[in-house]
């Protein structure tokens, strides 16, 4: 199963780092009272740092500076490892299976919420609605009249040439034409603050029950300072998400039958799934739970077949149903798609958005906020070269080394090239590959990633973060829960920010406007 | 419930009912090995409790320590607690919305103990009983908590059924196995032998209580197959069975509820209306593994009519 979480963009990170050049390190002082906390914190030069403004904690940070300085390492360390058993305790890891015998591992995280004041949020908040706004009628307008590509905004062959663009979704109006119910976006801020969109995840992104125990930890081991510092809650998100699942019911019924299902205790974001749907008090099903009669999906319960009206899946399109998709498929339902065709179920998020969020496609995304809004678009995208232009391509073949390679159709990490530390050889391979299939790549330059505080070894130290938010998207519109996933590269000159290699997260705060107090 | 929900919530049931057996069976047999230090075997216990051949149970069967370490630790021991224990929270986090969250963690926080990998270290150096009662404590924990926060509905039904179903299963091989060590002949009467057979189910104090005339083989016997007051007893676990059973009837599975009805109620009636003298008349261990196929039967049953999703 691709996670994108546990991989995916995190790789990105390790780009950023590898820029840092440690003779560039410039120690900083504070007007603040400075401790043994604070005096070995320096912040790479070219680089946002989330906490520090040159010489000054940045006001949102000061609060928790100050409390974390009126607690001596000891205490800070025993909270390290308070939310380390916390975790634990509650099953809140992943199984990683290695000669038939199971190991429990914890996401790491890093004690120190990362903070987004309620300007920066406002602005975040209003560029993501506008942007997934568009998407939707990208995504509808691509499946049945095509206006986008008739009006040569969006090239025909980048269509066609998608293998996440999906024949069988053609001309079949869903629900409410809603197709992305559930986005991850994913931001990054460069060296001057600004903020960037990175990825935009619309299949079946993953993240947010970190977001939502990441703030339970928080409230255990730091009592009073979420409303002391004016934090805005995350708690509404299932409630959110399980109103829009109602909202999806095809039979206009009292307590339409809601399903999350899961590909098994297996996948690596299976606590996830189980969260979710404990939350939401919806059944946690598998594949084989599941049983499709004339056009309708059942569960199997222990009093007979029970329909089901909605499923919000954790399974990605090309397993979802072995009939139409991939035929060696265990974890999908056989004829789920005619089902979901003919109305009989809704199915969350649709089926066929990775047309929307493939890379190469993710350039033109600027293009259909003008196109389908009339608007400028908010967030910006990181600039991004197609390879299968010459002048684009010859420009990216002149400064390879300034530059990232990303395979189009695949994530997790795979299939991507970090100009600057790439050696010839594998230089040269790429150009050979892309090359021979030039649709298949792009291309962007390095930029620097913000930093962000960490507690490391009784210190604090900075490490590069990004930010994914999560929207719901319902027939009432788009609701952003203030808050996120901060994902964080908690090693040092770390290279790869995978799970598995040392990345973590972070719980992070919205604040409150405040006019709000 | 989603069949393959209620299999998961019987069997983890069945698995945390097996780790409590055979805890406070280590607990007791060890506090016996203690007494009787050169005549005590192991040798019951890894027959009721493991797949071990005779020869490789004759083998460990007067090292208490290797029989401990065996018997709870042992990775290669698929009855060992914590294999048990894994299996117990596998099905656990398989249906992890369908028990609470105390439930789960309380469970979680067990296996994670019984995976400490110093506790192997402890059992050969530490005192055994601190350990296992520490163990035991886990468990009890989790019986309470799922007394306290589980809501009545058809879950709590099959959590009970499972637990009900290996209780009075374990019982009956507990005595079949005891008494088969002294070829059942019921005229011998070995005082210490008994008092621990009757410790290991947390019954002894309850013998006292209601036989004054000192130990019997045949009140052994009653207590532990025929007292409706005796929880570890097989007609209390039968009859508890039977209320939770009947706590799933339902017009959509009528077929299924009507055939498991049948068989358990049947043993119900069987167990309610034996005597020790009938039981002795019929041959302790015939009587014994007649109604173990018969659990089985209802096992199989209830697989057939209410777990079967694949």
């Amino acid at each position: 199963m691709n996670d994108d979480l546990l991989a995916g963009i995190a790789n990105y990170f390790s780009i950023f780092i590898l820029l840092t050049r440690p003779a560039g390190f410039i120690p900083k002082t504070i007007l603040m009272q400075t401790t043994e906390l604070l005096n070995t914190y320096f912040v790479d030069s070219g680089t946002w740092d989330e906490m520090y403004k040159d010489t000054t904690v940045r006001e949102q940070y000061r609060g928790v500076v100050q409390f974390m300085q009126d607690l001596d390492v000891e205490e800070l360390n025993r909270k390290e490892e308070l939310a380390r058993r916390l975790f634990m305790s509650q099953g809140i890891t992943f199984t990683v299976y290695s000669s038939g015998e199971g190991i429990e591992k914890i996401f790491p995280f890093d004690i120190i919420p990362r903070i987004i004041t309620a300007a920066e949020w406002k602005y975040i908040e209003e560029g993501i609605r506008q942007r997934l706004k568009a998407l939707n009628h990208f995504l509808k307008d691509v499946y049945n009249d095509q206006f986008i590509l008739k009006d040569g905004v969006v090239p025909v062959e980048m269509i066609y040439s998608c293998p996440h663009y999906l024949r069988e979704m053609h001309n079949f109006p869903v629900p409410h034409d809603i197709y992305v119910h559930i986005a991850g976006i994913d931001l990054i801020r460069n060296s001057d603050g600004t903020f960037y969109i990175l990825e935009d995840n619309l299949r079946t992104p993953s993240g947010v029950s970190y977001m939502l125990e990441n703030r339970e930890i928080t409230k255990r081991i730091f009592p009073d300072l979420l409303p002391r510092n004016n934090v805005r809650s995350v708690t509404e998100y299932p409630n959110i998400l399980h109103r829009n699942l109602v909202a999806l019911s095809p039979r206009q019924i009292a307590h339409p039958n809601i399903v999350l299902l899961t590909p098994g205790i297996y996948n690596s974001a299976y606590f996830e799934h189980s969260t979710l749907a404990r939350l939401m008090g919806v059944e946690l099903v598998e594949g084989r739970d599941l049983v499709v009669s004339n056009h309708r999906v059942y569960m199997k319960t222990t009093s007979g077949l029970q329909q089901v009206d909605v499923i919000y899946r954790r399974v990605d399109d090309n397993f979802l149903d072995p009939v139409v998709f991939n035929p060696a498929s265990m974890l999908g339902v056989a004829g789920i798609m005619s089902a979901y065709r003919k109305g009989n179920v809704a199915i969350v998020n649709a089926i066929g958005n990775g047309v929307a969020d493939d890379k190469a496609i993710y350039t033109y995304v600027p293009a259909m906020i003008r196109y389908y809004l009339n608007e400028e678009p908010i967030l910006k995208n990181v600039p991004t070269y197609h390879l299968d232009n010459v002048e684009e391509r010859d420009y990216v073949f002149g400064s390879m080394d300034s530059m990232v390679i990303k395979k189009t159709n695949e994530s997790g990490g795979y299939g991507m090239l970090m100009g600057h530390v790439a050696s010839e050889d594998e230089i040269l391979r790429y150009r050979v590959e892309i090359l021979k299939n030039p649709r298949e790549y792009i291309a962007q330059p390095i930029i620097s990633l913000s930093s962000s505080p960490c507690y490391m070894h009784g210190k604090l130290q900075p490490r590069r973060v990004d930010l994914r938010p999560y929207a719901l998207c319902g027939p009432d519109g788009i609701q952003i829960v203030p808050g996120g996933l901060t994902r964080v590269a908690l090693r040092e000159g770390s290279l790869v920010v995978n799970s598995s290699q040392g990345g973590g997260s972070k719980d992070t705060w919205v604040l409150a406007d405040q006019l709000n107090k | 419930m989603l069949s393959r929900v209620a299999d998961s919530l019987y069997w983890m049931s069945r698995y945390m009912e097996r780790s409590d057996g055979i805890l406070r069976m280590l607990k007791i047999n060890y506090a016996s090995s203690q007494d009787d230090i050169h005549e005590f075997s192991w040798k019951p216990v890894l027959q009721i409790f493991t797949y071990l051949e005779e020869k490789q149970a004759d083998a460990i069967a007067h090292h208490s320590r290797a029989v401990l370490e065996y018997m709870v630790t042992d990775k290669e021991n698929p009855n060992s607690v914590l294999n048990i224990l894994t299996k117990a929270r596998e099905n656990a986090r398989s249906v992890q919305d369908n028990i609470t969250k105390e439930l789960w963690q309380c469970l979680n926080e067990f296996y994670h103990t019984v995976r400490d990998e110093r506790l192997v270290n402890w059992l050969h150096k530490e005192d055994p009983v601190t350990i296992l009662d520490n163990l035991i404590k886990q468990g009890l924990l989790y019986y309470g908590t799922a007394d306290i926060t589980m809501a009545r509905g058809d879950g709590y039904a099959f959590l009970n059924i499972g637990k009900f179903i290996e209780r009075a299963v374990q019982s009956a091989d507990i005595l079949d196995i005891k008494f088969s060590d002294k070829n059942y002949d019921l005229s011998k009467t070995d005082t210490s032998y008994w008092k621990y057979l009757l410790m290991s189910i947390s019954g002894y104090e309850i013998y006292l209580k209601t036989y004054r005339s000192g130990f019997d083989a045949k009140n052994v016997v009653e207590q532990i197959v025929l007292d409706e007051n005796f929880p570890r007893s097989v007609n209390y676990s039968v009859q508890r069975l039977y209320i939770y059973f009947e706590r799933l009837r339902n017009q959509r599975n009528a077929e299924g509820f009507q055939k498991l009805e049948f068989l358990i109620g049947k043993i119900r009636s069987r167990v309610k209306y034996s005597t020790t003298e009938s039981i002795m008349k019929e041959g302790l261990h015939t009587y014994l593994s007649g109604l173990r196929e018969e659990l089985f039967g209802v096992a199989k049953t209830l697989d057939q009519y209410y777990f079967a999703y694949t």
